[in-house]
């Protein structure tokens, strides 16, 4: 269970402040599959960011599961982004100098599982993305497509009950792009909740509820009209 | 016991082990470097801070030499050295041939017996009057000094004397079952002399010879026009007597050059000279070594902070707290100083063989090793600790906004 | 092509201030360190006079201890000096060029003018020979004339420093000063005169000032001088008299000859020899024939002039250079690779892999002048600072023009062998392989 009431960000310069998100609400239940288009710059990556506790709001308040994350320390957020939450990348982020392995390795070791339980995680994980005979490559030695399998195997390692997915396919050709989405729905079908922004139209609604942002609001159903006018794009 | 990540640390260092290896080299050469300066430092200030066996801080010397040939040597001197001890602040005075701890002077040998294969026992040679015991503040720890009656007139070389005071090191070469004491000895032209008198301890005149502390009192006064005065004040008048003794000497006998007046911890300064400059530039040099490794750790690192930001913003947000981060870094960087630590334990050691052989300096303490790896780790440490700190802010968010390298 | 990369090399100087001062800084640390050192150990083992260091001869006869070598570790080095009666015998020969005994002593000198107090000067006994020998430079007068080294004539040679004192520096030829219980003329004042090292006496430290006066070695038994440097004995022998003392076995007068070719040296070698030989035939020079001619160069390394310290602190300090040469990899690679994708977009555009090595090239070598310039100003900062810790070696502590070029040089050769790798790791690196990660 996800909740936002009043989120406003805010991002300060020297010459202008950006208002990213306002009066933003949103509630996921668990289980869903959410996406979230809208335009470049609208706000989505804010959002994202926002709740997978990597920046904090300017304003307004924010449950995880009831409870209330903004105030919480660096700690406690660490802690929640590596037990509760899985990201998945647009630019995969994989670390270069890790293998396969090592890379799903990370957050395991974060949480300070033992290594008997992190190798069978890391198997499994490996296993679900289909990946089981590259666990000792470099990711410079992976095809896209592959490098993003990774890094999903590296969110489902930590079973994590939400899946926060920037543009997962931006990088991608869209044959890779349409593995990485069946992936995800066998994964949502298993009962993680998935929210993943995009700007490819072909994948809003995807999986069943669709959020559009527009100029960091929620766009109404009139927004529509304006969107068309405006016209969206990359 | 937390996960420190050794393995994949390793792992990566050995992907790219440039920068690794630059540290590590770094650490051997400074550690080697560091090691064997403490070593020679700890060893010359070992030198410097030797007892003297003498009262050093609280005594003046000076030297004069008459411009004419003196009616009656001894008188001469005995006049002088009265004078100054009349000097308020005094406590005592003498005429000495040679200062200990000068660097010049002259040695002679004594014997256990008259048979010509008796081994001969060298020490330095000092001529003092009764007073010399008091002037220098030595402890005597057996015997007697000399009597007034017993100071001669010096002669050019080797004027027989009847008696004879040496150290206690002296007395132990001489008599290595003891009874020195009362005993008879013989100088180099092997004539009789006895032992009156054992003192405690005496530092001799050349501060690198092995037989420092071998030294050997004879009752004369200087030769010719020449004297050296040795006058030992009460404790905090040394500057106050110091000012008194040119006109005191010029009141005895105005006919005559004084030089040389000075306390005597100058002399030891300027004999410790060497030591000391070696001491302190090495001290330098490791200190500056040290400064120059940690900057390159510093600059390094903050290097590798700035080439992994979205490595770190991507650990940060897969769920790495700020001392996970830190923590990273100070074990990667320990595990570098490590390394090089224990190559550089290798080069001490070679660099000090190779140094002990060129010039007989001493094997270096084993100890030194294990200190210099402690000195290494701690700069390590703290000059990793700053960039690590840095790499900890980096915000999380960066793994999503596609920051610059 | 190079003012373009030198320009280049500026802007990323320029944009990168930290890193700049950093990797400069490094560098001239260690240039400082080691040229502090190397100066030092430069002028201690500089050749004092290398006009004719090699046909001047440090003399030596072995008529030691039958028992025992003069120096314990090596038996092939004779006494550093000569007994008297030695030296008055080797005196006779006329196969040098110019030869001089000589040993220091001290008097009293009291000056004619009242206003003048007395005071002690050092003396150097010598022969007339050593004048032209070691060239010194009259400024007034000359050297004592032949008749002077047979004996009986008081006649002084005076440096600048003491003319100054006693006659403020006028012409003081034909004066007279009182020293000791004598009145000598002055025959001629020289420029003071300070070789560095003090090769031909370093008894009592190679880097001591020289003498004051310089008077005949003919005067020695008459004024019944001993020696106010060393004198080392090996035979127990009954001293009573100065008489005794100069016929004894002890060793205390130095004695340098000027050889110009082989064959003189060959001959001296001979009169040398035939000379122990004879002494042996009186029972003197028991041990094997051992007379050596050390030219100045050798006999400053006999001596061990060059002190270990000094040789420790030289293998210190270039460690210490070694550490800032890693050191300055490690800043520079980091320099060069964090600019590696500028570099990808070069490398598209056309730019070869020579181009963009040389580029990084110019960049070290700017570094390299850069600190060498620093390296310098620190280094003669370190000589103040050892100048205040070696009281008396100011002739050590100074920048030669050499050390200057040599400075430069090796802050050159360290950031270019520091540059090295940091550039064809750079230069070496596909284009592609940044261009992606943009
Ligand atoms: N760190 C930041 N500082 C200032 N402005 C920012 C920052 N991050 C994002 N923005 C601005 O906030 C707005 C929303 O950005 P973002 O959420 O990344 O959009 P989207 O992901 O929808 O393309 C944009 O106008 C962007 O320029
Ligand atoms: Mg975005």
């Amino acid at each position: 269970m996800l909740e936002m009431k009043n989120i406003a960000k805010i991002y300060r310069t020297e010459a202008i402040a950006t208002h990213a998100l306002r009066d933003f609400d949103l509630s996921v239940a668990d289980g869903e599959f959410v996406t979230v288009t809208g335009p470049s710059g609208s706000g989505k990556t804010t959002f994202l960011n926002i709740a997978g506790l990597l920046e904090d709001p300017t304003d307004g308040t924010y449950k995880l599961d009831g409870e209330e994350v903004g105030q919480l320390n660096d700690r406690a957020k660490s802690r929640i982004r590596n037990e509760k939450i899985g990201f998945i990348f647009q630019s995969f982020n994989l670390i270069p100098d890790l293998d396969v392995t090592d890379n799903i390795d990370v957050p395991l070791r974060y949480r300070g599982l033992p290594g008997a339980e992190r190798s069978k995680r890391i198997r499994d994980a490996l296993e679900i993305v289909g990946l089981a005979s590259r666990q000792h490559h470099l990711p410079s030695q992976l095809s896209g497509g592959q490098q993003q399998r990774v890094a999903i195997a590296r969110a489902l390692a930590g079973r994590p009950r939400f899946l926060l997915a920037d543009e997962p396919t931006g990088n991608l050709d869209s044959e890779m792009a349409s593995q990485v989405i069946a992936l995800l729905d066998d994964i949502n079908a298993q009962g993680t909740t998935i929210i993943m922004v995009t700007h490819d139209m072909s994948l809003a609604g995807h999986g069943g509820r669709e959020v559009r942002l527009l100029d960091g609001r929620l766009a109404s159903p009139d927004d529509a009209e304006t969107l068309a006018a405006t016209g969206t794009g990359v | 016991m937390p996960d420190l990540e050794i393995r994949p640390i390793l792992g990566t260092m050995r992907r790219n082990p440039v920068g690794a290896i630059l540290i590590a080299l770094q650490v051997a050469f400074t550690l080697g470097v560091v090691a064997n300066s403490l070593f020679i430092i700890n060893d010359r200030i070992g030198l410097i801070n030797r007892p003297t066996g003498f009262d050093i801080d609280n005594i003046v010397t000076v030297q004069s030499t008459l411009l004419d040939d003196p009616a009656d040597k001894l008188q001469q001197v005995r006049t002088d050295i009265e004078a100054l001890e009349a000097i308020p602040g005094v406590i005592a005075a003498t005429s000495v041939t040679q200062l200990p701890l000068s660097n010049s002077g002259s040695g002679t040998e004594l014997f256990a017996s008259a048979d010509p294969n008796a081994p001969e026992v060298n020490g330095a040679r000092f001529t003092m009057t009764e007073t010399g015991l008091d002037a220098m503040g030595l402890t005597l720890a057996e015997g007697r000094w000399f009597r007034e009656d017993e100071i001669k007139l010096p002669s050019t070389y080797g004027d027989p004397i009847n008696v004879v005071i040496v150290t206690r090191v002296m007395a132990d070469a001489l008599f290595p079952d003891g009874n020195a004491l009362g005993a008879t000895v013989y100088d180099h032209l092997r004539r009789p002399v006895t032992l009156i008198g054992i003192v405690e301890h005496m530092q001799g005149s050349w501060i690198s010879w092995q037989h420092l502390d071998n030294n050997i009192f004879t009752p004369q006064v200087p030769m010719q026009r020449f004297a050296r005065y040795v006058i030992r004040t009460e404790p905090g008048s040394l500057d106050q007597v110091m000012s008194q003794v040119e006109p005191t000497l010029a009141a005895t006998e105005p006919r005559r050059i004084v030089q040389r007046l000075r306390p005597y911890s100058e002399i030891r300064d300027r004999t410790y000279t060497e030591h000391r400059a070696m001491a302190i530039m090495l001290g330098v040099v490791s200190v500056l070594l040290i400064i120059v490794t940690a900057v390159g750790i510093v600059g390094l690192v903050s290097f590798v902070v700035r080439q992994r930001t979205r490595q770190i913003g991507t650990r940060r947000a897969i769920g790495a707290q700020r001392l996970h981060i830190v923590r990273y870094f100070l074990v990667e960087n320990w595990l570098m100083t490590t390394g090089g630590a224990i190559v550089g334990m290798a080069l001490a050691f070679g660099v000090n063989y190779w140094l002990a052989n060129l010039f007989s300096l001493p094997r270096l303490d084993p100890w030194y090793l294990p200190a210099g790896l402690v000195i290494l780790w701690l700069v390590g440490l703290l000059s990793v600790f700053a960039p690590a700190r840095r790499a900890a802010r980096i915000s999380p968010a960066i793994a999503t906004r596609g920051a610059a390298l | 092509m190079f003012s373009y990369y030198a320009r280049l090399a500026l802007i990323s100087l320029r944009n990168s201030p930290a890193l700049t001062v950093l990797t400069v800084g490094a560098i001239a640390l260690g240039i400082g360190v080691s040229l502090t050192v190397l100066s030092v150990y430069n002028l201690m083992s500089a050749d004092p006079i290398p006009q004719k260091s090699d046909v001047l001869y440090a003399v030596t006869l072995d008529s030691w201890d039958p028992e025992r070598p003069y120096r314990e570790r090596d038996a092939t080095i004779p006494p550093y000096e000569m007994t008297f009666r030695d030296a008055v015998a080797v005196r006779d020969s006329d196969i040098p060029t110019h030869a001089a005994a000589m040993f220091k002593a001290g008097f009293s000198v009291q000056p004619g003018n009242p206003d003048i107090r007395p005071f002690r000067v050092i003396s150097r006994m010598t022969d007339r020979g050593l004048f032209a020998m070691f060239n010194l430079d009259f400024i007034y007068g000359d050297a004592w004339g032949a008749r002077a080294d047979e004996g009986g004539e008081y006649v002084v040679v005076l440096n600048q420093t003491t003319n100054e004192k006693l006659f403020g520096g006028e012409d003081s030829v034909g004066e007279r000063v009182r020293m000791g219980d004598n009145d000598f003329t002055v025959v001629g004042v020289v420029e003071d005169w300070n070789p560095t090292p003090k090769y031909y006496d370093v008894n009592n430290g190679a880097f001591d000032e020289g003498e004051e006066v310089f008077m005949p070695f003919a005067l020695t038994e008459a004024l019944e001088l001993y020696s106010a440097g060393n004198t080392n004995c090996w035979k127990p022998e009954d001293i009573e008299s100065y008489q005794n003392f100069i016929d004894s076995e002890c060793v205390w007068i130095q004695y340098w000859a000027q050889l110009d070719d082989p064959a003189q040296r060959q001959n001296y070698q001979q009169f040398l020899d035939d000379y122990a030989r004879n002494q042996q035939s009186v029972g003197r020079f028991q041990r094997p024939l051992n007379n050596r001619l050390f030219p100045v160069m050798e006999w400053l390394e006999v001596r061990q002039v060059v002190e270990s310290d000094a040789l420790i602190m030289l293998a210190i300090s270039f460690m210490f250079l070694a550490v800032c040469v890693f050191n300055t990899v490690g800043l520079l690679l980091a320099r060069f690779i964090s600019r590696a994708p500028h570099i990808g977009i070069r490398r598209a555009l056309g730019a070869s892999r020579q181009a963009i090595f040389s580029q990084q090239m110019v960049e070290a070598a700017l570094v390299g002048t850069a600190a060498g310039a620093l390296g310098i100003g620190l280094a003669w900062l370190g000589l103040q600072g050892v100048r205040v810790l070696y009281r008396e070696v100011d002739r050590l502590t100074y920048l030669t023009p050499s050390m200057i070029v040599a400075g430069f040089a090796i802050a050159l050769v360290a950031a270019l062998a520091a540059g090295l790798y940091p550039a064809w790791r750079v230069c070496r690196t596909s284009p592609s392989f940044y261009l992606r990660l943009q």
